[in-house]
């Protein structure tokens, strides 16, 4: 045993310890797992049905067939984000959705919707004519599909390929046209699949947006996700996104930090994904203490320690190198270490990708304020496209774990706001064909009717996502000393202001003294008091 | 008297007990670095496969391990770390035909351990070469003295040199597999 141990292991033993009681394990059960369907419960064989039985030409043809019988559900579409991909946030008043913010990834689906809408739920938003009360438009398939078939291309407004089609232009991978047919016959509930075929790839491609979200949670193992994992509780999203009336609850414009009215499953709760909402907001049966932590700290900052534990996800994006080609006038990309992902693409500008990161911690009550096109930024400051509100006296925040997304993207010098760049499409005027940010810009800011000094440069921006996914088995939790003793001299939640928490910083030499200290105090008590026993027996016998 | 050999005696005590809890500091370097994980790995192979100087002395690249691996594919929760290994016959080869130091072949091949820590950095861990040399007699010695030197020129990074790729091993390594061929030893 080394001297720091056996220095230890005295302190310890004379109680000193005040914290020790943190450090045990928990050892709770999880929740019972569903049962899982070994097969089909439905009581309905879609491949029997005569509306189902022709050789459908369109997706809006399948859809029709679909509303004879679900005559009320693409009404019900029609009333979610994700067919509207708008959303007026109560809080801040804030119209929002992907129709209207600039992120610092693609940007902005404005003068881009025929390329954007890959991933909206309907078919043939190409412009700002897209008939959005027409029922026929909504795609039943891309979420109901279970033939892992269907599949929807960025560049053709939300239609799946009907013909055999090289995809993306060039590269010589041919994508089979959509057997409609047998997709309409075969569909069925959701799955990580047909979620994740935009939730995963958000942001311009797999694990680009979420760190918390991509293609290796179609099947995860127990440590990427140990709800999700397919040899274990096998969720699918909607388990925890339980829809009612085709309404996904979950939003990253009004995330709940704080479930206070958790419920018990099976009755109605406005946020049934929240942690609390099977596991209660006392989760630790037999650890009272980190019951307490709870209060303060959300389920995910100790049960989610790293994101991107699957694969690397994007954590920065430099638009302001794009448009760089080679001699022969061609654009380029360029391989990062791993071989893996683009450092760099001509059309994009620079990358940078990185596996199991630590995420950054904040106080965070659950209220999100954007900067819009609208809003006057100042560029000599770094640009937050949104900020996680919050504080630790407002008694409505906890200590969340983020992503924290950096960018470098356009802004209009003579009004000091975000623009909107023309990236997609086949005329002269795209980005991605012509590399002329000029032309883009003025395109893209004539196309919303916005005023454009004509001059731009590039402000750097930075994106926060809360991290909800990628929980880890509770073995793989973090531990205490993560935060209270951390071993390489900063705890995890060393930049978190406002809370008193033992241990934050550890220096070795410090506490070698201070266990030294508190050894040689034992060893005094001690000492001292064979002494007075010895000296009392000794007065005895006298 | 007394009180200056209690003195004497609790003085080589500190000394013998500073000594041994800063062994593990001197037998092994760690250093944080300047990249990501990838870029890390990246940079050292190159510095390592490109460089004529290394060259020359017979260094070349041998494998690169994920010791991680077998770990999680058991299912537990470790950070990213790979072990690239190096080796040099020039330097491997008299020691191995030396039966009296023939045991240090559990050293061989060298290894630069690149890791992520719980602070979100990425570390490179080496073996201070240069002192653990110094305990086997003078042959040894003076082999890792030259292996420190080249240790530095492994780490010596250009930041204003575009990343390169990772060079894969022939035959990927596996938690606890063989590392792929290519190296000296």
């Amino acid at each position: 045993m080394s001297l720091a141990k056996l220095v230890r292991v005295l302190a310890v033993t004379a109680g000193m310890v005040l914290a020790a009681n943190a450090a045990q394990a928990n050892t709770d059960p999880a929740p019972a797992a569903p049962a899982e369907k070994k097969a089909s419960t439905s009581t309905a064989d879609h491949s029997k049905f005569k509306e189902l039985q022709e050789n459908f030409a369109t997706g809006p043809d399948v859809t029709k067939a679909c509303l004879k019988c679900h005559t009320e559900a693409a009404k019900q579409i029609m009333h979610t984000k994700h067919w509207t991909w708008e959303y007026l946030n109560p809080q801040t008043n804030q119209l929002l959705g992907k129709k209207h913010i600039i992120n610092n990834f693609c940007t902005s689906i404005s003068s881009n919707q025929e390329f954007c809408t890959a991933c909206h739920i309907g078919y043939g938003w190409k412009d700002d004519k897209f008939d959005f009360s027409n029922q026929d438009n909504v795609d039943c398939l891309v979420c109901h599909d279970t033939t892992g078939t269907y599949r929807k291309l960025p560049g053709y407004a939300g239609h799946p390929p009907y013909k055999d089609t090289e995809a993306p232009a060039g590269s010589g991978f041919i994508v089979k046209a959509v057997d409609l047919k047998a997709v309409a016959q075969g569909v069925g509930k959701t799955s990580r699949k047909t979620c994740g075929s935009c939730h995963f790839l958000g942001g311009g491609g797999d694990a680009v947006k979420h760190g918390d979200l991509d293609t290796t949670l179609t099947n995860p193992s127990k440590y990427l996700d140990v709800h999700m994992a397919k040899d274990g509780l096998n969720f699918t999203c909607a388990t925890c996104h339980e829809t009612d009336g085709h309404n996904v609850p979950g939003s990253r414009y009004t995330p709940v930090a704080d479930d206070t009215t958790p419920h018990i499953r099976g009755k109605k709760n406005a946020d049934p994904e929240t942690c609390q909402s099977c596991h209660t907001a006392a989760p630790h049966k037999h650890n009272a203490r980190l019951n307490t932590h709870a209060v303060v700290i959300a389920c995910q900052t100790c049960h989610i320690p790293e994101f991107a534990r699957g694969q690397p996800t994007k954590m920065s994006w430099d638009w302001s190198t794009a448009g760089k080609l080679d001699k022969d006038g061609k654009p380029i990309r360029i391989k990062d270490s791993s071989g893996h992902h683009d450092s760099y693409d001509s059309r994009k500008g620079n990358f940078r990708y990185e596996s199991n990161v630590i995420p950054e911690y904040i106080w965070f009550n659950g209220k999100v304020e954007y900067t819009l096109r609208e809003t006057k930024l100042d560029p000599t400051k770094v640009v937050k496209i949104n900020t996680l509100e919050g504080s630790p006296t407002d008694g409505k925040s906890k200590i969340w774990p983020i992503k924290r997304f950096t960018g470098k993207q356009p802004y209009d010098v003579g009004n000091n706001q975000l623009v909107v760049f023309h990236t997609y499409g086949k005329d002269d005027s795209a980005l991605w064909t012509n590399f002329n940010w000029d032309k883009a810009l003025e395109y893209g800011m004539k196309e919303i009717g916005a005023q454009y000094s004509g001059k731009y440069a590039f402000v750097e921006t930075e994106y926060s996502w809360p991290t909800t996914h990628m929980v880890a088995p509770k073995g793989d939790a973090l531990t205490c000393a993560q935060c209270h003793q951390p071993s390489i001299g900063v705890g995890r939640l060393d930049k978190v202001p406002g809370i008193y928490m033992p241990g934050r910083r550890a220096n070795a030499l410090l506490n070698t003294a201070g266990w030294a200290i508190a050894a040689l105090c034992l060893l005094g008590v001690l000492v001292h008091g064979a002494g007075r026993i010895y000296a009392s027996r000794k007065g005895a016998h006298k | 008297m007394l009180k200056a050999v209690v003195g004497f005696v609790v003085g080589i005590l500190v000394v013998a007990a500073g000594g041994f809890m800063a062994m593990p500091h001197l037998m092994f370097n760690e250093t944080a670095s300047p990249f990501g994980f990838e870029e890390t790995i990246a940079r050292i192979q190159h510095n390592i496969a490109d460089n004529p100087v290394l060259q020359e002395k017979g260094w070349a690249l041998s494998g690169l391990r994920n010791p991680a691996k077998a770990v999680q594919n058991d299912g537990g929760n470790v950070l990213p770390v790979q072990m690239i290994e190096v080796c040099s016959t020039k330097y491997s080869g008299p020691i191995l035909k030396e039966d009296t130091v023939r045991f240090l072949s559990i050293l061989m091949p060298c290894k630069i351990s690149i890791y992520k820590k719980q602070d979100g950095k990425v570390y490179i861990g080496t073996m201070n070469a240069g002192l653990m040399g110094k305990f086997f007699g003078p042959l040894v010695g003076e082999t890792m003295g030259h292996v420190a030197e080249d240790q530095k020129l492994f780490l010596h990074f250009d930041p204003n040199t575009p990343a390169p790729q990772i060079i894969l091993p022939a035959a990927p390594a596996a938690g606890g597999g063989a590392g792929g061929g290519g190296g000296g030893c």
